[in-house]
């Protein structure tokens, strides 16, 4: 009996905190050029973080190559979105008179680059993952990627969302399928109904809030209403149990060199973290907001006594300082916040959420995995270029 | 050797050789110059002290991943917090990073970017956007003006309600009657919507469509009436030329494009607004010039003064000038005296005194459109009598440029 191998986890908010705005700070300071390297670093600690059997992972990914593939994915980008999306509006002006149309038609003409960029960005990132010295890698397979998101999210389109799961089921196991570690292949077992069961509570939220909204609105009575709130609730939380459900169904069923997974992420769990990560970050931001206050009032103390003795009445003091001071605290009160809020919420909501993904996850029927030998590296010019510079929401 | 085999400069660390996934359980030694793995089949590794790299960023906060220089997969994880101080202390080189590679490359990219971009920011946008405002037919340009209208309302307005609409009739008939007086019909490719927007703001702008709006400020810092027509001339100028037009579509162009560089870092929409106010005001001021040009020749054609534009931009300079600061950078104010120069110039083609746009009347009456006389003088009295003034004079009822001051001045 081969043991399962737990997954530890090394990450702490504290280092997370300090590395998160050390690299933030840079970030603003060079009018976004240092993202790059705040990727890599950040990566290098979440990476170097989970520890599979006690080993951990490592991101090799350098900045400069991020910083290439931007360059690389600016050049042809750049054509695409200037050109594009101003013939898009001028023919939805003139066509339909009005913009909404253009964004529309901008946003389905955007949507394959979109998809393209999530393949790259995949491949670049597992080609840059190792443990225990190996390389993870992803097959080239981007254009059946592409085709196969846009039909996908057609029929998730059509069918008003209920189709999603069966979409994020197809579109993970034409990954997984495509994904080795080493010289061994990933696999993707289940079926597209496979998903189905963790996206129930939010059905069941969506069909409460939907049946509250028409009960309200055919027998006029708002005691309905307190039923869609119900609904709403529910969908919320029914998000959570989809997430943790969804990461437990997809991982259990993909094996690798003969070994499995298995997961017991925990809905509520995910709550806690959210409501407690909130919790946190609203006070530390509020304690910064007063103690900066507390600070500027003693700077113009020192400066001008006579502001604190007659003190601030009334809003329109703040009027009579002058212009440049007022743009100042402005603009540095505009990043401190942005700057602060990702920085806590890396270290608050980002590190517990992948520390319990990962401590709840384990390799079973590992023995398997000594024999993979190592693949060659993957030259990926692009990285993940275009993923960095199309929206795509993503974090890590 | 002999002198590395003391207890403490020995631990037990992962081993990974970088051709399999197997894990090797190595006892290490160390000694001054160099790390010895001993691997379980015996055999032995020398790791140089100067070619130890510590992997960077890493969360285990005690241990140490070493790599050895020059070579991409060998790891050796150290759990050992002695050992990995004595690592740190002894090892020269250990926090080096590699030499940054492919450095021309970068620079290509970087250029070929920096190229692409200004290439079409500067060129192809503006040069399809000047040739497709021309093709825009006037139903969308009004969308797109009505659009950005509703945009601007809100944007300005407080407490969720937008700016409010100055409707008082009699100071609606005193625009038209100023309208008429300019006599511009036949240049419009689409009839003219004019709103004066109830904020203080001295400004207004020109919209796609034929959208023209005045803010209530403007009207209550000119001193006479010839100064407002002068700028709502200069504004309908802009409406000839459609730059409103040209604008709108060079930032659907250029916005996406800025969005694409700066990326989503904290406070990058302040940084695209800035940008596109550079790229814009390079664009204005000729537009700017153009919309003067054809306010000058109107005025002089409606037999009004058009150095009224010349003292209202000179009046504003002379009341906000040093306070624009900054802004000074992103707008066209350097051009201002260049401006009231023209203004006078124009005035002196024109070389006679002249009638005022508004009489007496009609000026209060424009002054409190928003029901709020600006002069102490102005009779609150005029707004709320309608009957007064029973029918408005629009431009298209009549035919010929009316005199309109002396008529209602005479109520």
């Amino acid at each position: 009996m081969f043991h399962p191998l737990r997954t530890d986890y090394a990450g702490r908010s504290g280092p997370m905190f300090r590395l998160a705005l050390k690299t933030s700070l840079l970030t603003v300071l060079t009018l976004g050029f240092y993202r790059f390297w705040m990727k890599t670093r950040m990566r290098r600690y979440y990476w170097s973080a989970i520890r599979p059997g006690g080993h951990p992972l490592e991101f090799v990914g350098r900045p400069t190559e991020m910083l290439t593939g931007f360059l690389t994915a600016v050049v042809f980008l750049a054509f695409y979105i200037g050109i594009v999306n101003l013939l898009l509006m001028f023919v939805s002006f003139s066509l339909f008179e009005g913009q909404g149309q253009a964004y529309v038609v901008s946003l389905i003409g955007i949507m394959p680059l979109i998809f393209f960029a999530q393949y790259r960005a995949r491949r670049y990132i597992l080609a840059r993952t190792r443990w225990r010295g190996i390389r993870f890698g992803l097959e080239p397979g981007v254009k059946g990627f592409v085709w196969r998101s846009a039909l996908w999210w057609g029929l998730t389109g059509l069918t008003a969302g209920i189709l999603y799961p069966a979409q994020v089921w197809a579109l993970e196991k034409y990954r997984t399928d495509r994904t080795w570690y080493g010289d061994a292949k990933f696999e993707q077992g289940g079926t597209w109904r496979s998903l189905f069961g963790a996206m129930k509570h939010v059905y069941l939220g969506l069909g409460l809030v939907v049946f509250g909204s028409l009960a309200e609105a055919i027998f006029e009575d708002p005691i309905w209403l307190v039923a869609a709130a119900m609904g709403a609730a529910w969908t919320g939380l029914g998000w959570a149990y989809w997430k943790a459900n969804r990461f437990k169904r997809l991982t259990e069923q993909k094996t690798v060199a003969g070994a499995g997974f298995r997961c017991h992420p925990r809905p509520g769990k995910l709550v806690g973290i959210y409501l407690l990560g909130s919790l946190i970050i609203g006070a530390i931001l509020t304690a910064l907001l007063v103690l900066s206050g507390i600070v500027i009032g003693v700077l113009a103390a020192m400066v001008d006594p006579a502001v604190v003795e007659a003190g601030v009445d009334d809003i329109a003091d703040l009027a009579q300082l002058p212009a440049w001071l007022a743009v100042i605290v402005g603009v540095v009160g505009y990043f401190a916040v942005f700057l602060f809020w990702g920085v806590l919420r890396e270290a608050f909501i980002t590190l517990p959420v992948a520390r319990h993904f990962a401590e709840t996850t384990e390799i079973v029927n590992g023995e398997g995995l000594a024999a993979v030998r190592q693949r060659a590296r993957d030259e990926f010019v692009e990285a993940e270029g275009f993923a960095d510079a199309l929206p795509l929401g993503d974090g890590i | 050797m002999s002198a590395a085999s003391q207890g403490p400069l020995e631990a037990w660390a992962d081993y990974f050789d970088g051709e399999t996934a197997r894990v090797q359980r190595v006892l290490l030694t160390l000694a001054p110059d160099r790390l010895t793995i001993a691997r379980p089949d015996g055999s032995r590794l020398d790791w140089m002290a100067e070619d130890l790299r510590a992997l960077a960023d890493q969360a285990e906060p005690g241990g140490l991943v070493l790599a050895l220089a020059g070579d991409p997969v060998q790891r050796l994880v150290i759990a050992d917090s002695h050992i990995a101080g004595l690592l740190r202390k002894n090892a020269p080189q250990l926090t080096r990073r590699p030499p940054v590679e492919n450095k021309g490359r970068i620079l290509g990219w970087g250029l070929g970017a920096v190229a692409s971009v200004a290439l079409i920011i500067f060129v192809l946008v503006p040069i399809m956007a000047n040739q497709l405002a021309a093709y825009l037919p006037p139903g969308g340009e009004k969308a797109l003006g009505d659009a950005t209208f509703e945009q601007i309302r809100a944007a300005m307005g407080e407490d969720l309600m937008p700016v409010e609409a100055c409707e008082a009739e009699p100071g609606r008939a005193a625009l038209d009657t100023m309208l008429a007086r300019l006599d511009v019909a036949d240049d419009l490719p689409y009839p003219l919507t004019l709103t004066v927007l109830d904020h203080e703001l001295v400004n207004a702008f020109a919209l796609p469509g034929g959208r023209i709006v005045i803010f209530r400020g403007l009207i209550d810092e000119a001193k006479n009436p010839d100064e407002v027509a002068a700028v709502l001339a200069h504004e309908i100028g802009h409406v000839v030329n459609r730059d409103p037009t040209r604008d709108a579509l060079r930032l659907a162009g250029s916005v996406g494009v800025l969005g694409l560089i700066f990326g989503d870092f904290a406070g990058g929409t302040v940084v695209l607004f800035l940008a596109n106010q550079v790229i814009n005001a390079k664009y204005s001021q000729a537009a700017e010039t153009g919309a003067d040009d054809y306010a000058h020749a109107v005025l002089t054609g409606a037999d009004l003064p058009p150095a009224a534009l010349g003292s209202f931009f000179e009046r504003l300079r002379d009341e906000h000038g040093d306070a624009e600061g900054i802004n000074a950078h992103f707008s066209t104010h350097p051009q201002m005296t260049a401006r009231i120069e023209a203004a006078l110039a124009a005035q002196a083609r024109l070389g006679h005194e002249t009638t005022p746009v508004l009489g007496d009347g009609d000026w209060a009456a424009l002054r409190a459109i928003c029901g709020t006389p600006a002069e102490p003088g102005a009779e609150a009295g005029d707004v709320d009598e309608p009957a007064e003034h029973p029918t408005s004079v629009r431009p298209a009822d009549e035919a010929a440029p009316i005199d309109g001051g002396g008529r209602h001045a005479g109520d």
